[in-house]
């Protein structure tokens, strides 16, 4: 099987390097793929499931975007809404109509929502998450969970990290994951001055396996919260969408206060949601924060086009069993080989790991293998599956794993 | 842990350290020190004790105390340690009295040329024998400061107590040299050789590159991406080592 180069890309970069710090900066830099020099860095073109990097070469895409693709590329109806929108207006003064469509329409779809919020990233709604927690409370604490991730604000990353204080982390309590009395200690020893409790749906950790939530552990954590009078916040900017429309604390049954959306929501079109309850609505009216592109038209036009063709596909339901197809055989094709491939998290968005190697050098090489065949696989952090993913691309993954297999095999012999 | 002392102890354990590489590679130090048999204790009052051992044409540089040596430094303080180091003050000879010629005659001449490998022009660093050298004692400090600023400095405690246990291979390619960091709960030992089960790897292309990168004067992340280093395994080891790292200017700058 023919393996790419990626000449371009490399020549693309040194000039990059040049201009940009580091070339390619934040989570889309190619310092975590191992090796970097196996995976393509920049996109020439993308359609469905695919896309082509600047040396030519196609790729069944596995990470969509880091999230935000959940469509397909090119999607026609989001493409088309968004196209229709950018013709009426885009950024203009005064809020788009379009705005309060989407907003209705979300309050509709996902039970914990009586209101709508939005902004362009991520980082911005949990941040602002925290704010609201803090104005409807009074308190200061915001615990999260130990290895998390809530984006790239100071206080969201670990002390020592470049362009952080040690003030930054004054106010955060980190917490092990499904640990219920990890959290009432915090509780204890913060007494009422925890504002806000921040998690995603299940762990997501990078370099390491996905972890659901124990049976009850979210029921006892909203439990918690409600005793205490702390706001439940959940950041689904990753899980969103991809667990259940309603959000991914109904596939877990249990009902925050907050939660954030990102990623899916408009299908590659930058636009975050936060969505709350009627409670928190008017402490929400009174906290400051915008940004300059967060009234956009055409990110609504496209978000709401996105979660109309979700709902009508039920789309978390197909990825999943998208998901459940590829790793179980991708599962079954390792056991040939004599390797323990480990699936965590959901389906629709699934952390692998051969385990034969605890150091994850054997992981690395086949994920770079696959990659260089035309499958891109990361070998660090959670995949995520489409509703463009099609059984001839989960049978052409396969038919490009066993050949990755094959050669790591070669490589490594019975040493694992 | 006072600033000072951490100092003082990268200064006596990491940076005096490359002793034993100059008289082993300097093929000039190596000539002068042949026939050396001598020992010298340095004491820091209520810090750091290393001493330096020089005994058939080898050097031995070790934590702790030796003994009978032939000459005893004392120094009251851990600032008063750096001074020296930074050749603004003398030590307290409490043994020895008569080997103090040998101190400032025989015994500098090393010292000075250590200083000279470890503070490199421009122009010197063109030297391809020199950069090789100057890149050995720099991949060999940042070896033995590693532990010191993972287990005392506040930033690197942080760091080391993300680290899982496993060894850590840092090497230049194709043949080295090579420094392995040995991490069992949360204690890192450095080692000489090349361990051959690494969890964590990063490999720098070739000896201009790794002058570059320990000194800071390459991006990681560019690096990294061009290919010029190379990262394998567990990662995150490697990503809490670089924070460790970056603090050494803070003591040694």
């Amino acid at each position: 099987m023919k393996s790419y180069q990626y000449s371009k890309s490399q020549e693309l970069f040194k000039r990059a390097a040049k201009v940009i710090p580091c070339g390619i900066y934040g989570h889309f830099s190619p310092a975590p793929l191992v090796p970097a020099t196996s995976y393509p860095f920049y996109t020439a073109r993308s359609a469905g499931a695919r896309f082509w990097d600047v040396d030519g070469n196609e790729f069944i895409d596995y990470m969509c975007a880091y999230g935000p693709m959940i469509l397909g590329y090119n999607h026609p109806l989001v493409d088309q809404a968004a196209a229709n929108q950018i013709k009426l207006s885009n950024c203009t003064t005064g809020a788009p109509s379009v705005m309060v469509e989407l907003a209705e329409f979300m309050v509709d779809l996902i039970p914990a929502a009586d209101w709508v919020f939005f902004a362009k990233n991520g980082a911005d709604v949990t941040n602002y998450s925290t704010m609201i927690a803090r104005d409807a409370t009074g308190r200061k604490k915001i615990v999260m969970i130990k290895g998390a991730y809530h984006g790239a604000s100071s206080w969201m990353q670990s002390p020592g990290h470049h362009g952080t204080i040690e003030e930054d982390s004054e106010n955060i309590i980190r917490v092990p994951w499904n640990d219920v009395s990890a959290f009432e200690k915090a509780i204890e020893e913060n007494p009422g001055n925890i504002a806000g409790f921040i998690a995603t749906p299940y762990h997501v950790p990078v370099f390491a396996d996905n972890d659901l939530p124990n049976e009850g552990y979210w029921n006892k954590i909203e439990s918690l919260c409600r005793k205490n009078g702390i706001v439940l916040i959940v950041d689904d900017i990753r899980h969103g969408f991809r667990m259940d429309m309603g959000g991914s604390n109904e596939y877990y049954g249990f009902k925050p206060d907050l939660i954030c959306f990102c990623k899916a929501l408009a299908n590659g079109y930058p636009i975050s949601a936060l969505v709350g309850n009627q409670a928190l609505k008017d402490v929400t009216a009174r906290v400051f924060y915008t940004g300059s592109y967060w009234f956009q038209a055409e990110p609504m036009a496209a978000a709401l086009e996105t979660l109309k063709e979700l709902k009508q596909l039920d789309g978390p339901k197909k990825i999943l069993c998208i998901g459940k197809k590829l790793m179980d055989g991708l599962v079954n094709l390792a056991k040939t080989y004599g390797y323990n491939l480990k699936v965590t998290g959901a389906p629709s968005m699934p952390y692998l790991r051969i385990t034969n190697d605890e150091s994850l050098m054997l992981h690395q090489d086949w994920c770079a293998e696959c990659t260089r065949r035309g499958a891109y696989f990361t070998s660090h952090h959670n995949w995520f599956v489409s509703t463009a993913h099609t059984d001839e691309d989960i049978q052409q993954t396969l038919t490009i794993a066993d050949d990755a297999f094959h050669s790591i095999k070669k490589q490594y012999g019975d040493r694992f | 842990m006072g600033h000072e002392l951490i100092k003082a102890r990268l200064n006596l354990y990491a940076v005096m350290k490359n002793l034993e590489n100059l008289v082993q590679f300097d093929p000039e130090m190596a000539a002068l020190s042949k026939t050396w048999n001598v020992s010298i204790q340095f004491s820091v009052l209520f810090g750091p004790k290393a001493f330096i051992e020089f005994k058939n044409g080898r050097c031995r540089v070790e934590k702790g105390k030796l003994p009978r040596p032939t000459i005893r430094l004392f120094f009251i303080s851990s600032a008063h340690l750096n001074w020296m180091m930074d050749g603004k003050g003398f030590p307290i000879p409490l043994k020895g009295f008569t080997k103090i010629s040998f101190l400032n005659g025989d015994f500098q001449k090393l010292t000075k040329k250590l200083e000279y490998y470890l503070k490199p022009t421009d122009d010197l660093l063109r030297d391809e024998k020199f950069a090789e050298l100057n890149t050995r004692f720099t991949l060999n400090t940042a070896a033995h400061a590693i532990p010191e600023i993972g287990n005392l400095d506040r930033v690197g405690k942080h760091a080391v107590s993300h680290i899982q246990t496993g060894d850590i291979l840092m090497k230049i390619l194709p043949d080295g040299p090579a420094v392995t960091l040995r991490v069992q709960n949360g204690i890192i030992t450095p080692l000489s050789e090349e361990t051959d089960r690494p969890m964590a790897c990063l490999y720098m292309k070739n000896i201009r590159v790794a002058n570059d990168f320990l000194n800071a004067k390459l991006d990681a992340f560019t690096a990294i991406a061009s290919g010029d280093v190379m990262i394998k395994g567990q990662t995150p080891m490697l990503d809490s080592m670089g924070l460790i790292l970056d603090r050494i200017p803070a003591y040694l700058g």
